[in-house]
This record gives structure tokens, C-alpha cells and sequence, in this order.
């Protein structure tokens, strides 16, 4: 047994090895930058995080700046990002952009960021009290969810006086983005769109496959269906799909979200009716710039400094122009 | 009255029998409530469902009866899908053909499959590591290198044609639903009917024994993880031509699924004990639950109450049939492999 045992251990530590090994956790280039500024986001294997690191790369690039981009691979949990947002302390950036994946779990080591002399910017998400953050910048959630509903009444030819069923895929039931879509998605259509009863909602975990089988059996299930709204990128995924094998692409208006490369495709096959896009990268940008200027005690720069940054979430249809949908599609390494 | 109660008994003792009761009840109560349920449309949606999952947990029974677990069908199912995707955008890119990319495609996943089990099959026969730890090894790396490689989203720009593949022909199946029915007897015939079967009951009931009887047990271990492999590269395929692209969370959390199918089936995870026939019947109450629950709009979380409960009452059937067998299951789950 102890032969076994130090067997399995042996085994595990190169498996541990190897996947440290493979994911490349990086350590600061000891480079000639005057600064090193720390990303410490919610998870990798997100296309949207994917797409930030893109644009804070370019812009650390542009700016002489060495960048840490730190996350769990794949759980977006506080219970995994407070380890890493020490470790990355331990390192003494000059500065810190966090994506605090709890409001209250993070607020400590945000603070304790700031107590160290560290500008801090907030991103995407925030800690319950931002006062002595340079900043938090994020794209409007609810706002794209009203403009998802826009986009769906238009596509539906809405008339005032008759009613339309529409379903929403969601992956999750508390993750922020989703619920703030889903409230500005309902908020708008109580407001403006009376006719439209959503009729359906189921969560996917994050997997197509099963988004697909959601909106398969809704499809079955409401041979009446106007639209479906798909809340982020796996459920569209999933929709798209189930839409093409049922025949029904074009019949069916379907409204995406996150400009994942393989949806803006289907956008000009007609499959998605619109994609709602964030700008994740826009967003990356716009916080290396401020804690660069915050940095330099650049004093014009400084004043551009806004504390609350809200980026409008954007509408792609197969009308965009091709420039726009390269923009907003994202892109990773 | 008591010959009543001895045909009760005896049915009772048909795992096959009592699951094929308890899958017309359910399309009985489903039916009920919402009669859309019984339509050739829903049934094709539950087959659709019913497909990959059959596959990985027929890998998995040869497995169990065998006396391991395999732990790794999920990720496989994502590294084999994600790996045939980016070959198939690759294919089509360059100009080639839908059929030909498909083709291609087909042998790379299965390719992909058969390397994760070969890995399986290294540590366990050669390192001699319990089939729990490896195969969680496995699961893994298996499941943070899909990640890896496609930043998380999914992988599109394969054939058009691979949806409409997907799409139900013959009554509720489609072609490749035809297919999987169709490898699924075969594999069925093997297990019950040849002595590769026989083999491996006789290892999953008595290792030692087995090899004292001359079997050389190490080749037949590898050859079944080899084969859950193989089926879970074809299932990662199936999930291609279903949403069009590869993901890397397609799989995810299907070794369970693949465990439960196997396990309300009838098969003894203590090993030797287990039928293709259960396994199938198991994989498709599954996934009519799924759809049943949609379709009567219940919420989905339901949905794994319900199959604990089904899990509860085929362990305690077993724990009827042959009382005291599962008491060996954690033993046997550690039991190193020699």
C-alpha cells in the first residue's frame, strides 16, 4: 500500500507539473518597464477574459509597462481568487486592476491593495465600496438585456394588441451577468413591448450541449415560439444549433450574446438575428491608461480620470460593417 | 396469493423488466401532463440526448464489470470534440470537401479517445495506479487542455453539413443515432456473447483467479480503457455534428451520467456483474427525465433528485438480489490492479 500510495503521489506530481507546465504561469519579465501593473480577473477559460488579456496586452505594450495576468483557469469563485490576488500582492505591483469575482469577499484585499500604496481599478465587477478606487470601469449589463429586447421586438415585426412567446437560456441563476441581462431583457419588454410573454427560462452550466437540448424541447414543446433570447455565449452556441437542425433559422429570431468568433459567423449566415457584444478588450485599455496616468502623476491625464466608466454594450447584426464585427468579435491569442 | 408474490419477486429480480416499467410510467406520467411529450419530435430530442450518453456509459459498463471506474469520459468527450473541431476548420479552410473534413474529423476524435485511454491503460497496467486515481488524472488534464486550447469557446468553422447530420431520418434517429444503435449490439454480442465478455466478467469477479486460470488480465484491462476511450472520442464527434462545433465543456460532468446510466442499469460496481442491456435502458431514462421535466416545466434541478432516487432504488435492489455484494464496492474501487 505505501508503495502504491507513493506511486499515485508520484504520478499526481508530475500531473501537477505538467499542467503548470502547460498553462504557462508567467513571472514578471524582469524588463526595463517603469511599471508593472497586475490583472487579476475571474477565470481563463473565458473567451470574454480572453479577449481582455488581448487588449491589456496591447495596451501594456504601448505604454512600457510589464503586465501579470493572474485567475483561476476555469472557476469563477472568490474561494480561488483571494490566494491569488496575495500571491500577486507578494509581488508588489506598481498598480492592480481587479475583476473582483464577490463584491464582499474581495473587499479586504482590495483594500489592503490600496493600503500598500497601490492604485487600484476596479473592472467588469466591483467591491462594495469603490471610494478609494481610481475607478471602475465595466460594460452595462442591463443595458444590454434592454437592448436585446429592442432588437427582438423589432425582429418579430411586434404589433401592439398581439402576443408573442419568447424563451431565455441562461447558464446560471446568480451569476451577476446573467441576472442583469435577464433584468434589463424583462424590464424593458414590461415597459415597452407588453405583448411579449417570456414564457420559459432554463440554465445551462455553461454547456451548449445542454442549451441545445433546452431550446430543442422548447422548440417541440412551443410550435407558436416568436424568439429566444440566449444569454451568453454557450447558449448561443446551443440555440444556434438547435435552430439550423430543425429547420427553423430564420423563422425562429434569435438574440445572442458575447461575440464568440464561431457565433459572429453564424450572424452572417442569418442564424442569429443580433449578437449583443461587450468590449472587453476597450475596457482593459481604459484601465492600464488610468493607473498609468494615476502613476505618472500626469496631471491632464489625471483629470481625464472618470471614477464610474460605463461602456455601452453594441448590437451586431449582419448589417454591421465587416470593420465592426472584426472589432467587437472575441478574439484570443 | 403466494404464487402471485413469487411472479412479483421474480420481476423484481429482472433489472431489465422493472427499468422497462419504469420507463413506460414515465412517458406515461410525462404524456399526462403535457401531451406533446408523445411525439415523434420529443422522442427524436430524448434520442439526440440519448446518443452520446449511451456511448460513454457502455464504455464504462465494460469498465465496472471489469472492476474499475473510469473517471475520464467527460473530459474525453471535450478533448476528442475540440481536437476534431480545430482539424475540421482547418480541413475546410484549406479548401476540402464537406465529406472528406467529416471523415477526417470522425478518425481524429476517435484517435484523440483512443490516446486518453491509452494513458489510462498505461498507468493502470504498467504503473500499477488504481483505476480511481488514474482515470481522475486523466480527467484532469484532459478537461484544463480543452480549456487551454480553445480559450474556453467553442470551435466553429468545421462543414456546415455536420448539424444536419444530426438531424432525426428514421423515425427519432438519425443516421449517426442508427450507427451508435447498431455498435451498440455489436459490442453488446462481444460482451455477452464471445469470450473477450467472459473474460471480462471473470476479472471483474475474481481477479486473482482469473490469472491463475491463464487469462492474461493486464492485455484485457488495457483493451477496455482503451475501448471507453474510443467511445468517448465518438461521442465527442457526436457532440461536433450536434451543435456544429466543438466545446470545451461538451462532456462535462458525463462520467457521472455515464456512472449513473451504468449503476440504475443493474451493474455491481464491486465488479462482475452488469448488463449492455441495462446500461441502455439506465442511459434513456436519463435522458427522458431531461426532456420530460422541460417539457412539463419543471425546473431542471429536479432532475438530479430524480435520478438519485433511481439510483437509490437499483442499489437497493441489488442489495436485495445478492446481499452484501456492495459492501465490497469501496474495496474494489481501491483494489490495486496486478
Amino acid at each position: 500500500m505505501a508503495t502504491l500510495r507513493h506511486k499515485a503521489v508520484k504520478v499526481l506530481a508530475v500531473a501537477v507539473a505538467a499542467s503548470f507546465a502547460v498553462a504557462g504561469i508567467s513571472t514578471p519579465a524582469q524588463a526595463a518597464n517603469k511599471y508593472t501593473i497586475a490583472f487579476v480577473m475571474g477565470a481563463e477559460s473565458d473567451p470574454f477574459f480572453q479577449a481582455m488579456k488581448l487588449g491589456a496586452e496591447q495596451e501594456a505594450a504601448a505604454k512600457g509597462v510589464t503586465l501579470v495576468w493572474q485567475g483561476d483557469p476555469s472557476v469563477y469563485s472568490p474561494a480561488t481568487q483571494n490566494p491569488i490576488l496575495d500571491q500577486v500582492l507578494a509581488l508588489k505591483p506598481n498598480g492592480l486592476v481587479l475583476i473582483p469575482t464577490d463584491p464582499t469577499a474581495l473587499q479586504a484585499g482590495h483594500d489592503k491593495a490600496i493600503a500598500a500604496g497601490i492604485p487600484v481599478v476596479n473592472v467588469d465587477t466591483h467591491v462594495n465600496d469603490t471610494t478609494k478606487a481610481v475607478s471602475f470601469i465595466t460594460g452595462d449589463n442591463a443595458d444590454g438585456g434592454a437592448k436585446a429586447a429592442d432588437t427582438l421586438a423589432k425582429a418579430i415585426g411586434y404589433k401592439k394588441g398581439k402576443t408573442y412567446k419568447v424563451v431565455v437560456g441562461l447558464t446560471s441563476a446568480t451569476a451577476t451577468t446573467n441576472v442583469g441581462r435577464l433584468n434589463g431583457f424583462a424590464a424593458q419588454i414590461k415597459k415597452s413591448y407588453p405583448g411579449i410573454t417570456i414564457v420559459d427560462k432554463a440554465y445551462s452550466q455553461s454547456q451548449p450541449s445542454v442549451a441545445n437540448t433546452n431550446v430543442s424541447n422548447w422548440l417541440t414543446k412551443y410550435p407558436d415560439l416568436a424568439g429566444i433570447f440566449a444569454i451568453d455565449g454557450t447558449n448561443a452556441a446551443g440555440a444556434a444549433a438547435a435552430l439550423q437542425a430543425k429547420g427553423l433559422v430564420g423563422k425562429i429570431k434569435l438574440i445572442g450574446y458575447d461575440a464568440y468568433p464561431a457565433n459572429v459567423d453564424l450572424i452572417k449566415k442569418g442564424v442569429f438575428t443580433a449578437l449583443i457584444a461587450q468590449d472587453p478588450a476597450a475596457e482593459a485599455r481604459l484601465a492600464i491608461d488610468y493607473l498609468v496616468a494615476t502613476l505618472d502623476k500626469d496631471k491632464a491625464g489625471i483629470a481625464k480620470i472618470k471614477h464610474d466608466v460605463v461602456i455601452p454594450n453594441v448590437v451586431l447584426t449582419a448589417k454591421s460593417s465587416a470593420a465592426d464585427l472584426k472589432k467587437y468579435t472575441y478574439v484570443a491569442k | 396469493m403466494s404464487n402471485l408474490v413469487n411472479r412479483a419477486k421474480s420481476i423484481a429480480g429482472n433489472q431489465q423488466a422493472l427499468l422497462l416499467l419504469v420507463l413506460i410510467a414515465m412517458i406515461a406520467f410525462f404524456t399526462s401532463r403535457n401531451s406533446i411529450f408523445f411525439s415523434n419530435a420529443v422522442f427524436g430530442n430524448i434520442i439526440s440526448d440519448w446518443a452520446p450518453i449511451v456511448l460513454i456509459a457502455i464504455g464504462e459498463t465494460f469498465v465496472i464489470i471489469s472492476g474499475g471506474i473510469d473517471l475520464s469520459v467527460g473530459s474525453t468527450v471535450a478533448i476528442s470534440g475540440v481536437v476534431a473541431a480545430f482539424s475540421m476548420r482547418s480541413l475546410t479552410e484549406h479548401g476540402h470537401g464537406s465529406t472528406q473534413t467529416l471523415i477526417v474529423g470522425f478518425f481524429v476524435s476517435v484517435a484523440t479517445g483512443i490516446l486518453v485511454g491509452a494513458i489510462n491503460a498505461f498507468l493502470i497496467t504498467k504503473t500499477n495506479v488504481v483505476p480511481f486515481i488514474a482515470t481522475l488524472v486523466t480527467m484532469g488534464a484532459g478537461s484544463g487542455l480543452a480549456i487551454v486550447f480553445t480559450g474556453g469557446g467553442p470551435i466553429g468553422g468545421g462543414p456546415d453539413a455536420a448539424i444536419q447530420l444530426s438531424v432525426p431520418k428514421v423515425g427519432p434517429f438519425s443516421y449517426p443515432g442508427l450507427a451508435i444503435v447498431a455498435l451498440v449490439i455489436v459490442l453488446g454480442f462481444f460482451l455477452h456473447k464471445a469470450r473477450f465478455g467472459r473474460y471480462i466478467y471473470a476479472i471483474g469477479s475474481n481477479e486473482f483467479a482469473a490469472r491463475a486460470a491463464g487469462i492474461n488480465t493486464k492485455a484485457y484491462l488495457a483493451k477496455i480503457y482503451i475501448l471507453s476511450g474510443a467511445l468517448a472520442g465518438m461521442a465527442g464527434y457526436y457532440y461536433y455534428l450536434r451543435l456544429g462545433c466543438g466545446a470545451p465543456t461538451s462532456g462535462l460532468g458525463g462520467e457521472l451520467q455515464a456512472i449513473a446510466a451504468v449503476v440504475i442499469g443493474g451493474a455491481a460496481l464491486s465488479g462482475g456483474e452488469g448488463r449492455i442491456s441495462g446500461t441502455v435502458l439506465g442511459a434513456l431514462i436519463l435522458t427522458t427525465v431531461t426532456s420530460g421535466l422541460i417539457i412539463i416545466n419543471v425546473a431542471a434541478n429536479w432532475k438530479q433528485v430524480v435520478v438519485a432516487i433511481l439510483i437509490a432504488a437499483a442499489v437497493l435492489l441489488q442489495e436485495a438480489r445478492a446481499k452484501g455484494s456492495s459492501s465490497k464496492l469501496l474495496s474494489n474501487l481501491f483494489k490495486k490492479k496486478n
